[in-house]
């Protein structure tokens, strides 16, 4: 598929803040499946773009406003094209029952921080075991979805899988991490994804408002002795595929927020975001 | 150097000149009030409810007893001015200057404080508060003699001095404006000459006026002296002049400071103010200008030295 | 120990209390109140009077074996933010390096000018019944207690200077000196400015802030906190009173993960936003550099002997304690059954903080350490019991008795690693105690090395001076009668 993506996120200040330090972590990857045709960001007010690649390989762009300002608008845009990737192979638990896929997995297979000490936890662990790390993760993609609700607003940016489990209902960054933490007690790498997903309401539209988007990759023997990571959407109840657009990955969400930033200045301030994503490869469908 | 060191320095001056200046006047204070007499309108009345209007800015609710005030004004922790409160904050900032300060001047201040703590120096308030203030004098004096003689003569030098200095412009200023209120006649004036010479004591000044100036200790002619002679090191005109010094060797960019410009127009005024017979609109309108004025040089003092560049200019981007 | 005996006792305990008057005076003290216990309470460090000597040859080896283990450790931080060799040749388990928690992701790629990460190094070494001496721990982040070495030794020359005379003692009041230089040399000043450097502390209420603020002073540069930082344009500047003065060189005493909270903790009030978007331009120099905490880490401590081999092709000068990993299965089922023996570790502890002593355990202690060890085992290593060596230390009543000792050698690595003779020993002030932290009854002492050809050294002839005498008064010479005129 082909996509041109806007990501447009506005703050407006209460009054003047200065010292405004930004780093962002929207920019598509390039890989197998994916690549990017063009991107450009613009900042305002205007600002000098500095990139590097994190830890994890993502492009961070970071900027600082010094000057007094009470506002900020980060426009982000993207032209980008995707495709189906391989079907899974399956194998069994074998596989990934050695050293070598340990040191493949490397941080990806532990626990990161603290877990919360419920038994609800062995309990999931126990309904998403299947017969294979495949079927699992198949498992662990209807599992979720089916025993808690995706409900906006009971949890927060910085909301522990705890929380999730306390409310019984959460969002994709939730979902997400709750699947890490099982999938690392079956003892397969799993990892964090932040991207953008098209989601159109009705088949037959062409554009389509969303919003930035969080899943997961489990790390897979590919059946002929190498490893894969392999998409999975908890929240969607499906492996990724080609309306997956991914940013970049890490243990967590803290390792890949789409925008983390500081000012200077006790004003409050007011945020809109909005995502848009539209079809390129397909010629609207024209309304009768 | 640091903005926030210099602003450390500059209130670690203006607690320790508060702190000197609190104490020669409680000191001054219970000495005339153990001599006076009420009934003797020549007698020296600079009251305890006065001595609390110079330092907290406004006269107490209820009348109060020279026990609680000496006490309130010297040890009394929570009191914001009180002897021990300036000094222990003076020794809070020094531990951040540590690096700025010499050795001998942490260990001096360090040692001040600790004598303060001392169990017996509330018995000695009780017994004879003599003790207590001469020691708070002698280590006053002591800090100023042992930075005079080893802290190197840079901007932090600088800034503490000024401190020092706008502090102990502000006491005499407002000591002034409490002893010593606008015109009155007849036995009026008579008070004010009696406290004239308490305040005289007060800030150590009794014998310098004596050699300086052949008239009586009285308001008038104590009053000039406290304000204009510039040979005095506790008169208004010396400690603005300080102040102006320090800022002038503080700042290489002195000529567009705002605050020293304010400085050289008020030397300049005070020293036509000596110079003339009478006192335009009185002594109390002039006090009240002075004091004025001094505010805005602090405000101007802190918005130049102390911001540290917090609010910055506008940067082309290259 | 001639020289102390003329001493005497009644000397020892009055020079004992003259130390306690100094320091106290001097604010040489440390938080007696430990963390969490509010008010901060100044106690005078505890020296004590009766020096340790380190005689020139042991010395030698302990200087050669340091500096070889400093460059190990230099290489291995710089291996792990790049092209990680030593794990993929099999030396060190990559897992084992990513979750220790001072394992930096921030740090990776970013090499330090001159490639020095870790400049400045406090390693403990002791020296076991036989007399050989072992590292103990390492400690590559912002190790403390140089300052109470530089002042142990001056108020050492203050209160007992008499036991100098008969030794050639090597200075170590140079310390300063070598860290301004060595800063100086890895700051990127593009050799055409003069570098400001800097020592960053998180504030008077840090336990090490005396440390903080003296080394500042020695070295003549500015004592700065994190209000006093701004990142403008990918360059780090302080903020003075002639407005923004751009900074060259941070001697960092903070963690971390309090340094920058785009990077780190977004909760921390005490960093510097963009400090790592600097740092990663290469326009600052951060001393020690971020991410050297992972060396040091009690788990890879295990592996150092390896790293001396892997990168340098040496054997280790100066050997590790024996260590257990209690991640190993087969090391910690080892361990379990000989609890009543070892030492148990928290791998990412400092300060003595939650160890354990197995010989002086009890049941119940025994059961509840083993428990803890099952349950998080890789937070726990085991060692060895070392048997410190002791030295004679004095007494209340001014007599002798003998304690246990250990040494931390300060070293530090610009250009060159340049360590500093002697280091801080701290002394058990119990009997019988190895527990040497200042937090938990330790004390410290003077820690004299000896120059090789130790002669007496000769008294120096006395100056043939007189102090001036006072002119007389030219007051016009004494009086002289007139001649009187007699009237005639």
């Amino acid at each position: 598929m082909n996509f041109a993506i806007r990501y447009l996120t506005e703050y407006r200040y209460e009054s003047p803040v200065t010292d405004n330090l930004n780093a962002l972590r929207v920019k598509p990857a390039t890989m197998a499946t994916q690549s990017v045709e063009d991107f450009v960001v613009r900042v305002d007010p205007e600002a000098r773009l500095n990139r590097h690649l994190d830890y994890f390989g993502t492009q961070v762009i970071e900027f600082g406003i010094s000057r007094p300002h009470d506002h900020l608008s980060i426009d982000v845009r993207a032209r980008v094209q995707t495709s189906t990737p391989a079907e899974p192979l399956d194998t069994d638990w074998e596989a990934i029952e050695d050293r070598a896929y340990d040191a493949a997995a490397g941080e990806f297979v532990l626990p990161v921080g603290p877990e919360p000490d419920h038994l609800i936890l062995d309990e999931l662990v126990g309904d998403t075991r299947g017969e294979s790390p495949l079927a699992t993760l198949r498992r662990m993609v209807e599992v979720i979805p089916d025993r808690f609700e995706y409900r906006a607003g009971v949890t927060y940016v910085g909301s522990t899988v705890g929380d999730l489990l306390a409310a019984g209902a959460g969002v994709c960054q939730d979902f997400a991490h709750l699947a890490l933490l099982l999938l690392r007690r079956h003892g397969i790498g799993a990892r964090y994804v932040s991207g953008y997903l098209w989601a159109p309401s009705t088949d037959d539209e062409a554009s389509a408002e969303v919003e930035t988007h969080a899943w997961i990759e489990a790390l897979l023997p590919n059946g002929s002795g190498g490893l894969t990571w392999i998409a999975a959407d908890p929240t969607n109840r499906t492996l990724g595929g080609e309306s997956h657009v991914k940013i970049g990955h890490g243990r967590q969400y803290a390792d890949v927020p789409p925008i983390k930033g500081v000012y200077r200045g006790a004003a409050g301030s007011s945020l809109s975001a909005s995502v848009r994503m539209t079809r390129s490869d397909v010629t609207p469908i024209s309304s009768p | 150097m640091l903005a926030r060191i210099a602003h450390e320095l500059y209130w670690i001056g203006r607690q320790l000149a508060r702190a000197e200046h609190t104490s020669r006047m409680l000191d001054g204070v219970f000495h005339a009030d153990l001599q006076g007499r009420p009934d003797d309108p020549a007698g020296v009345r600079l009251s305890w409810d006065a001595l609390l209007t110079i330092v907290s800015g406004e006269p107490p609710d209820d009348a109060a007893s020279r026990d609680q005030v000496l006490r309130l004004l010297t040890l009394d922790p929570e009191h914001p001015t009180s002897v021990l409160n300036c000094v222990t904050r003076a020794r809070e900032g020094a531990r951040t200057v540590r690096d700025v300060f010499s050795g001998e001047m942490w260990e001096t201040i360090n040692t001040f404080h600790l004598g303060l703590l001392q169990r017996n120096v509330s018995a000695a308030l009780q017994t004879g508060p003599y003790s207590v203030y001469a020691y708070v004098r002698e280590r006053c004096g002591q800090f100023w003699g042992v930075t005079g003689r080893t802290m190197l003569r840079d901007e932090a030098y600088a800034f503490l001095q000024a401190g020092a200095a706008i502090e102990s412009a502000d006491m005499v200023l407002r000591m002034l404006r409490v002893a010593l209120p606008l015109g009155g006649e007849g036995a009026e004036a008579h008070l004010r000459d009696g406290q004239a010479l308490a305040l005289l004591q007060a800030v150590g000044g009794f014998q310098a006026y004596r050699r300086a100036v052949p008239a009586p200790p009285n308001a008038g002619p104590v009053a000039r002296f406290l304000l204009f002679e510039r040979d005095y090191p506790d008169s208004v005109a010396f400690s603005i002049e300080a102040l102006h010094n320090a800022l002038t060797a503080a700042d290489p960019a002195y000529r567009d400071s705002p605050a020293v410009l304010r400085l050289s127009r008020m030397v300049a005024d005070l020293d036509f103010q000596a110079r003339s017979a009478e006192i335009d609109g009185g002594l109390g309108d002039m006090l009240e200008d002075v004091q004025f004025e001094l505010a805005r040089v602090h405000s101007d003092v802190a918005q130049r030295y102390f911001g540290g560049a917090v609010q910055p200019v506008a940067a082309p981007l290259a | 120990m001639a020289a102390l005996e003329a001493l005497g006792p009644e000397a020892l305990t009055q020079a004992g209390q003259r130390r306690d008057a100094i320091f106290m005076q001097q604010g040489i003290t440390f938080d007696a109140g430990g963390p969490g216990s509010g008010a901060v309470r100044d106690r005078p460090f505890p020296l004590d009077l009766v020096p340790r000597i380190i005689p020139a040859d042991e010395w030698n080896q302990i200087k050669r074996g340091l500096a070889q283990r400093i460059r190990a450790l230099n290489h291995f931080v710089d291996d792990v933010y790049h092209a990680r060799e030593i794990i993929h040749d099999g030396k060190v388990p990559w897992q084992l390096v990513v979750s220790r928690p001072a394992f930096a992701r921030a740090a990776h790629g970013i090499r330090p000018p001159g490639g020095v990460y870790c400049h400045v190094s406090g390693c403990d070494l002791v020296r076991d019944a036989n007399g050989a001496w072992k590292v103990l721990e390492d400690n590559v982040r912002t190790p403390s207690g140089i300052s109470y070495v530089l002042e142990n030794r001056r108020a050492m020359t203050r209160l007992l200077p008499a036991l100098f005379e008969h030794y050639r003692v090597r200075p170590v009041d140079h310390y300063p000196a070598l860290l301004r230089t060595a800063l100086e040399e890895v700051a990127p000043t593009g050799g055409e400015e003069e570098a400001t450097v800097v020592v960053w502390t998180p504030g008077p209420y840090n336990s090490a802030y005396f440390e903080h603020a003296f080394l500042a002073r020695q070295m003549g540069v500015e004592l700065v906190e994190a209000s006093d930082l701004v990142v403008r344009d990918s360059v780090c500047h302080i903020r003075t009173t002639r407005g923004l003065q751009r900074v060259h060189a941070i001697y960092r005493r903070i963690d971390d993960d309090f340094m920058d909270p785009l990077e780190f903790r977004p909760d921390s009030v005490l960093g510097v936003p963009g400090l790592m978007r600097a740092y990663r331009a290469g326009s600052v120099a951060i001393v020690n550099a971020v991410g050297t905490g992972v060396a040091d880490d009690k788990a890879i401590y295990h592996y150092v002997p390896e790293m001396i081999r892997y990168y340098l092709g040496e054997e280790p000068i100066v050997e590790n304690v024996p260590t257990y990993l209690m991640s190993d299965r087969e090391q910690r089922a080892w361990v379990l059954e000989r609890l009543d023996q070892v030492v148990v570790k928290p791998t990412s502890e400092s300060g003595g903080k939650g160890v354990f002593i197995g010989p002086s355990a009890s049941d119940e202690e025994i059961a509840a350490q083993a428990a803890e060890i099952k349950r998080e085992p890789e937070r726990w290593i085991a060692q060895d019991l070392v048997k410190l060596s002791t030295v004679p230390t004095a007494q209340p009543d001014g007599g002798l008795a003998a304690r246990h000792v250990d040494l931390r050698p300060f070293a530090v690595f610009g250009d060159d690693i340049r360590i500093v003779p002697g280091g801080l020993t701290r002394v058990a002030l119990r009997e019988g105690s190895m527990i040497v932290n200042s937090s938990q009854g330790g004390g410290s002492k003077d820690t004299w090395v000896l120059e090789a050809d130790d002669t007496p050294m000769p008294h120096p002839a006395p100056h043939a001076w007189s102090s001036p005498r006072m002119p007389e008064l030219p007051m016009g010479g004494s009086w002289s009668s007139q001649q009187q005129q007699q009237q005639q």
